[in-house]
């Protein structure tokens, strides 16, 4: 069983991910109020910033404690992992913060802004939605298309149908008139 | 021949999508990665469907759960 060592040297000094969801009404004095204090609680137990990417407003896939939006901070530090559990224990008793999370990224994790290729993701996505939209529609056209053909060619196909058919009646016409003769005549002697 | 045709592709053939990328971490803030993996109801796909390797499928569960957990993404839609 491996055991815990106990003096740090400073290359135990690790990356970690702090990700904040905070309510989006907030008024902008206590928003900065509260990251001013969350800030100070990391750095407090000897934390030091690298990156802070403020998301903006966005929409919760549920509701928490009543909020339908909210707003995301996160933040990457580099810090001594003992202090850890402190950090959690006072993030978790801060007012108006919701949610809080703390993640060790894996060793060669570049740190990436979420906030802008979240937006360019969805501008991505709606013009997908169009080009699908577009693709659908071309569809339904060649569909109504050829199905107007079909319904042209079976027009088409009836017609010669009913041609032919009108033929053998003419002939049984003429057949009829030609044997009435035949036996009104009086010259046949049978 | 005619019978070869007609048979679907064996789901269980499928490659991993994140092998074929090396993805070494499924980052919980990257919405866009997770949900082709995710259903309508929010569940995440079975491995058996989507042909993540077990070793992805883990990660995969890992950064779900804790988007979820921020209210990036639905438990139950």
């Amino acid at each position: 069983m491996p055991t815990i060592d106990e003096t740090m040297t400073d290359e135990d000094l690790r990356t970690y991910e702090f990700c904040v969801l905070y309510p989006s009404n907030l008024s902008q004095k206590e928003e900065v109020d509260l990251l001013k204090e969350i800030e100070k609680i990391i750095e407090e137990q000897g934390g030091k910033q690298v990156s802070k990417d403020i998301w903006g407003k966005r929409g919760l896939a549920y509701k928490i404690k009543g909020h339908d939006e909210g707003n995301f901070v996160v933040y990457h530090y580099i810090m001594d992992p003992t202090t850890l559990k402190e950090i959690d224990i006072a993030l978790r008793i801060t007012p108006n913060l919701l949610r809080h999370i703390i993640v060790k990224p894996p060793k060669g994790y570049r740190i990436l802004k979420y906030s802008e290729t979240y937006e360019t993701w969805l501008k991505e996505r709606e013009g997908e939605e169009d080009r699908k939209k577009k693709e659908k529609e071309e569809k339904l056209a060649q569909r109504v298309a050829e199905k107007a053909k079909r319904q042209v060619k079976r027009a088409a196909a009836k017609k010669e149908e009913e041609a032919p058919a009108k033929k053998p009646k003419a002939d049984k016409k003429k057949i009829s008139e030609e044997l009435e003769r035949l036996i009104s005549d009086d010259d046949l002697d049978i | 021949m005619s019978r070869n045709q007609q048979r679907r592709p064996d789901p269980r053939h499928k490659k991993c999508k994140f092998c074929l990328k090396e993805i070494a971490y499924i980052d919980y803030k990257d919405y866009p990665t997770m949900r082709p993996f995710i259903d309508y109801f929010g569940n995440i796909m079975a491995r058996y469907y989507s042909g993540v390797c077990l070793k992805h499928q883990k990660m995969l569960k890992n950064s779900v759960e804790r988007a979820r957990f921020m209210g990036m993404m639905a438990y139950r839609k």
